[in-house]
């Protein structure tokens, strides 16, 4: 048998790695499904997608910064929900003071960046260990934001920053194409947004595009390429996943501009963990500290970097929290870290640090916007919601633990 | 080298000179109104729950740096049950207690295995415990009750966790309260004495005469001044017998029974312990099933003591434990600490929060001092052991 064709059929094995590979996409599914019977389909309707990304762009964000902290040795940040609410307050003071939008804005990613590079000091170069530092913060700025906002509760009416932030009722780019072509209608008669589906379909144009390029250019370096096979299955589903997304979007308003920071966001650190110096030195420090050091690098700069530019997205996702609830109140942002290191765990970052993905991330992260979504639907009261989201988060890290015996062969002694 | 010079002396009491500082910058700055009997009894009855959860804490902390994030949470869900169990079901006062305690024994168990025998990184298995909890707990008293809070909860109940020994009208001297202090005094004052002399006839370095008379009267004037406080107001919590029978319980364990050494090995050095044929797994497993016992004591005190279960109680527990340990020179890192010092800790957090409430600061400064304090705690720590290691 040629080398060509075994590396195109599949066998059993390859079918066992695939399921143990996807095993959190297929979770995901599956509770999508669930909810969706659950719900008698509501919670598949153009408008709850829509807000399901609307609602839960912090987490995205917010997993994004924690698991560059994860990736260095399953290191947490307890503030992120304070610093959200922290910076979104100090935003929306400014903001009522009549400062123009762009300066809050500015002036609240400062703030995200000042409070990162704090707690970095604090815990790369002096060591201290990092929930206690963070712990310190999560008090401190939760106390900080009611300082800021005396106690009572902004709203912010600025409807520039709201469009472009996803907040209000406007926050969608608009149509362009509306005036182009026939008009197009889904099947219970809404008129699509035919920009929002132009963009899905050229999106997956390009990941196609992306793929056969880099299976070109793992071949022309005698890297080891995939199976044809299982590459289209993948991009094949991916594909159908983003036309799907896109055309729902389209129903409703078209795609909300939060899905557009969100993308920036994850792409941005996508690039930034797997293609630089700084994304290896990541997972080199979370793999072995000291084989790290050995080799040159200064772990306690990576340290810093990774707490510094969790702030900086902390500050941030209190930008499209601030939007998102036209607003802010000092208690805004609460148990936002839970959501993030849930995302983050739920999509297979280890909790002792060195492995995770931005992919990753972004399947946890949905996950999460799934059930609390499904259960909102469903009209679960909050408190069970409480509940369930600690039980996933015991799940998924329980579930990682065990493949990881598994792997081992056996428990450890 | 002389350990018993003044400046060792010092050195080593940091925290009870930075307590006694603080408390003296309060009685000025609330025009000494922070120095009377009902503050003395308020600083123990609202305070109660940060020593017990401290000795749980520490004893995790030991095991290597680790800690239990759901207590505040498991303090409110055992509220709520004690109040379904006791209140609405009228169950009988043993048999209600018996019914949270082995609650708090099966989560315990749960919670050491998957952190002993899983591996499971004890701040993610507690996380959950934190976000399950308080949505538990919450929702069976929004379920049960209007107002999602449980009272009239049994009188024997509320005087096993709340209330005062023999209390008197305030004013009079409470004579049992004076009897106990006096005891204790001549107790402390003799078990000294007696340590020393010990230390001596088996040739180990023994403290210095004046250095022991100095501590039994620096000791005995403390206990004279709560004493006479207590008396003044009522007699002697209930829930400071609770609090200080802990401490010595615990107090005896770490320091003179095998097993409370080997929380200190695990922590010191967890392969060098393994290896020395300590069982890591079944210290850890202790460690957090003990903290499950001590989180159902704290939150019976906490119900007990606002007499009724509420879905906010026991929030931020976890950090008052927390900072108590750190602040009483507990390692972050585990392997060091005692229970007198977390105790110090636990009280330096109490005089900071009564004197802030007494000058009027209102809760959010609260919080942010109480963030800074924490965060100072360990820097001094990290930074006077790096500085010893220099040496």
């Amino acid at each position: 048998m040629s080398d060509e064709l075994r590396s195109t059929r599949l066998s059993g094995a390859d079918v066992a790695s695939f399921f143990k590979k996807y095993m959190m996409l297929i979770a995901l599914m599956a509770v999508a499904v669930f909810f969706n019977f659950a719900t008698d389909g509501r919670a598949l309707y153009a408008q709850n997608i829509t807000n399901l990304i609307a609602q839960n762009a912090y987490v995205f964000v917010l997993a994004t910064g924690m698991l560059l902290c994860i990736l260095t040795g399953g290191n947490i940040d307890l503030a992120v929900g304070s610093v959200v609410c922290f910076a979104g307050g100090v935003g929306a003071v400014m903001m009522d003071k009549n400062i123009p939008w762009p300066a809050a804005v500015l002036i609240m990613l400062v703030m995200g960046l000042l409070i990162g590079m704090w707690q970095g000091f604090w815990i790369a170069f002096v060591k201290v260990p990092p929930f206690i530092a963070t712990l310190a913060g999560m008090l401190a700025f939760r106390g900080l934001s009611n300082v800021v906002m005396g106690g009572y509760a902004y709203s912010v009416t600025n409807t520039t920053f709201l469009n472009i932030f996803g907040g209000g009722a406007d926050c969608y780019i608009p149509d362009i194409l509306a005036g182009v072509g026939p008009e197009m209608k889904a099947g219970d008669g809404t008129v699509l947004n035919k920009f929002c589906l132009v963009v899905g379909i050229l999106f997956a144009i390009g990941i196609v595009v992306y793929t056969i390029l880099h299976r070109a250019y793992l071949r022309k370096h005698d890297y080891k390429v995939p199976a044809l096979v299982s590459t289209i299955i993948k991009t094949a589903i991916i594909c159908v996943a983003v036309v799907w997304l896109f055309y729902k979007l389209s129903a409703y308003k078209g795609i909300p501009t939060a899905l557009i920071w969100i993308g920036l966001v994850l792409g941005l650190f996508a690039y930034i963990t797997t293609k630089t110096t700084l994304g290896r030195n990541l997972y080199a420090v979370g793999g072995n500290e000291k084989a790290t050091r050995l080799s040159g690098i200064n772990t306690k700069m990576v340290m810093f970097k990774a707490y510094t530019l969790m702030g900086l997205l902390a500050g941030f996702a209190g930008v499209l929290n601030t939007a998102r609830f036209v607003g802010a109140q000092p208690t805004y942002g609460m148990g936002y870290e839970m959501d993030a290191i849930a995302a983050c765990f739920i999509g297979g970052a280890s909790a002792y640090g060195g492995t995770g993905s931005i992919g990753g991330v972004i399947i946890g992260a949905l996950m999460m916007g799934v059930i609390n979504q499904g259960m909102d639907i469903m009209g679960t009261s909050s408190n069970y919601k409480l509940v369930v989201k600690g039980l996933v988060l015991l799940l998924a890290v329980f579930f990682d633990v065990i493949m990881k015996m598994r792997k081992k062969g056996g428990v450890k002694a | 080298m002389n350990n018993y010079s003044l400046k060792n002396v010092l050195k080593k009491n940091t925290m009870i000179i930075v307590m006694f500082v603080v408390y003296i910058f309060f009685v000025i700055t609330t025009n000494g109104s922070i120095f009377s009997p009902s503050q003395f009894t308020a600083l123990i009855t609202q305070n109660a729950y940060v020593f017990v959860l401290g000795a749980g804490m520490l004893m995790c902390m030991l095991t290597g740096g680790n800690i239990d994030l759901s207590v505040g949470s498991f303090v409110c869900f055992i509220g709520a049950l004690a109040g379904v169990v006791s209140v609405l079901k009228q169950v009988n006062t043993p048999l209600s207690l018996l019914i949270v305690l082995i609650i708090g024994i099966i989560y315990g168990v749960i919670l050491g295995y998957l952190i002993a025998f899983l591996n499971i990184p004890p701040w993610i298995a507690t996380l959950a415990g934190y976000l399950a909890f308080r949505g538990a707990g919450t929702e069976i008293l929004t379920k049960v009750s209007t107002t999602s809070a449980i009272s009239n909860f049994p009188e024997p109940l509320l005087a096993m966790f709340s209330g005062k020994v023999f209390e008197t009208p305030t004013g009079t001297f409470n004579i049992p309260c004076i009897i106990a202090g006096v005891i204790a005094i001549v107790a402390v004052i003799v078990l000294n004495f007696k340590s020393r002399a010990d230390k001596v006839k088996k040739g180990y370095e023994a403290p210095p005469q004046g250095y022991v008379i100095a501590k039994s009267v620096a000791l005995a004037l403390v206990i004279g001044l709560l004493t006479y406080m207590f008396a003044l107001d009522g007699g002697i919590p209930v829930v400071l017998i609770w609090v200080v029978a802990i401490m010595l319980i615990y107090n005896f364990v770490c320091e003179k029974t095998v097993i409370g050494r080997h929380f200190m090995t695990v922590g010191g050095n967890g392969e060098t312990a393994r290896l020395s044929g300590i069982n890591n797994k079944i210290v850890m497993f202790a460690a957090y099933l003990n903290m499950s016992i001590l989180t159902v004591i704290a939150s019976l005190m906490v119900t007990a003591r606002f007499k009724a279960a509420n879905s906010f109680a026991g929030q931020n527990f976890e950090m008052d434990a927390i900072s108590a340990c750190i602040i009483g020179g507990v390692s972050a890192y585990g392997g060091s600490g005692t229970v007198f010092g977390m105790a110090i800790g636990a009280a330096l957090i109490g005089i900071i929060n009564l004197g802030m409430s007494l000058m009027g600061i209102d809760q959010n400064w609260q919080k942010v001092v109480k963030g800074g304090v924490l965060l100072a705690a360990v820097v001094f720590d990290i930074w006077t052991k790096r500085n010893s290691g220099k040496k």
